[in-house]
């Protein structure tokens, strides 16, 4: 799948589980940059990508994303 | 984890006179639909019909004093009524685990409450494991 595909099925997530249509999320998006994006939503919006991509993360792997972009380059990693 | 996908536990609960009595001192929810048995029958039910929340009072039950460990908190939860609940009805609840989510120390259950005849509600909870 393309990052640009991944990243647009992400941000219909990110706006389902966080309850609002305004978000854009881009590869440098942070916890920092919405404000919606708290501990509970984390884990919220990791289940929910979790599920709709099929794949299962490890804890020392979402430790280590600094941002979504890393998020969906560890994605491609699992055959996204 | 010592949760396994697939597990699935069970329980009884009844809708005892003391738990309605109580559920309405506490939150005062007199609706007569639920204190009512004239005004229950009127509407076409049986009898009065138990507040379908005290179901999620024995959900709270369920995930705080029934798993094998005491390490959870609720993230979420979702229920269907489908069924109404009438007073001292017998409920045999059933939670099946539909998720293992490690990443972040999630579970996900699927659950229902059924009489003896039919599901009264069902839906969906997703807990925590503390660490």
């Amino acid at each position: 799948m393309e990052r640009s595909e991944i990243i647009q099925k992400i941000n219909a997530i990110f706006i389902e589980t966080l309850d609002n249509d305004d978000i854009i999320i881009t590869e440098k998006s942070n916890a920092n940059d919405v404000e919606e994006w708290d501990s509970l939503t984390h884990i919220q919006l990791v289940v929910a990508i979790e599920k709709a991509f099929k794949i299962r993360f490890t804890s020392k792997e979402i430790q280590s994303w600094a941002n979504v972009g890393e998020m969906i380059s560890n994605m491609q990693e699992k055959g996204i | 984890m010592i949760f396994v996908e697939g597990n699935t536990y069970e329980e009884k609960f009844t809708v005892s006179e003391h738990t309605h009595a109580n559920f309405v001192a506490l939150f005062r929810d007199n609706n007569p639909l639920h204190c009512n048995e004239t005004f229950a029958i009127s509407k076409g039910f049986k009898g009065k019909v138990m507040h379908g929340n005290i179901l999620n009072g024995f959900l709270s039950y369920f995930i705080g004093e029934c798993l094998p460990t005491k390490n959870v908190i609720i993230h979420s939860q979702e229920i269907q009524f489908k069924n109404p609940v009438y007073l001292n009805d017998e409920l045999l609840f059933t939670a099946v685990i539909i998720g293992i989510y490690e990443s972040v120390n999630a579970v996900e259950f699927k659950y229902d409450f059924k009489t003896a005849s039919k599901i009264v509600a069902k839906g969906k909870i997703q807990i925590g494991i503390l660490l």
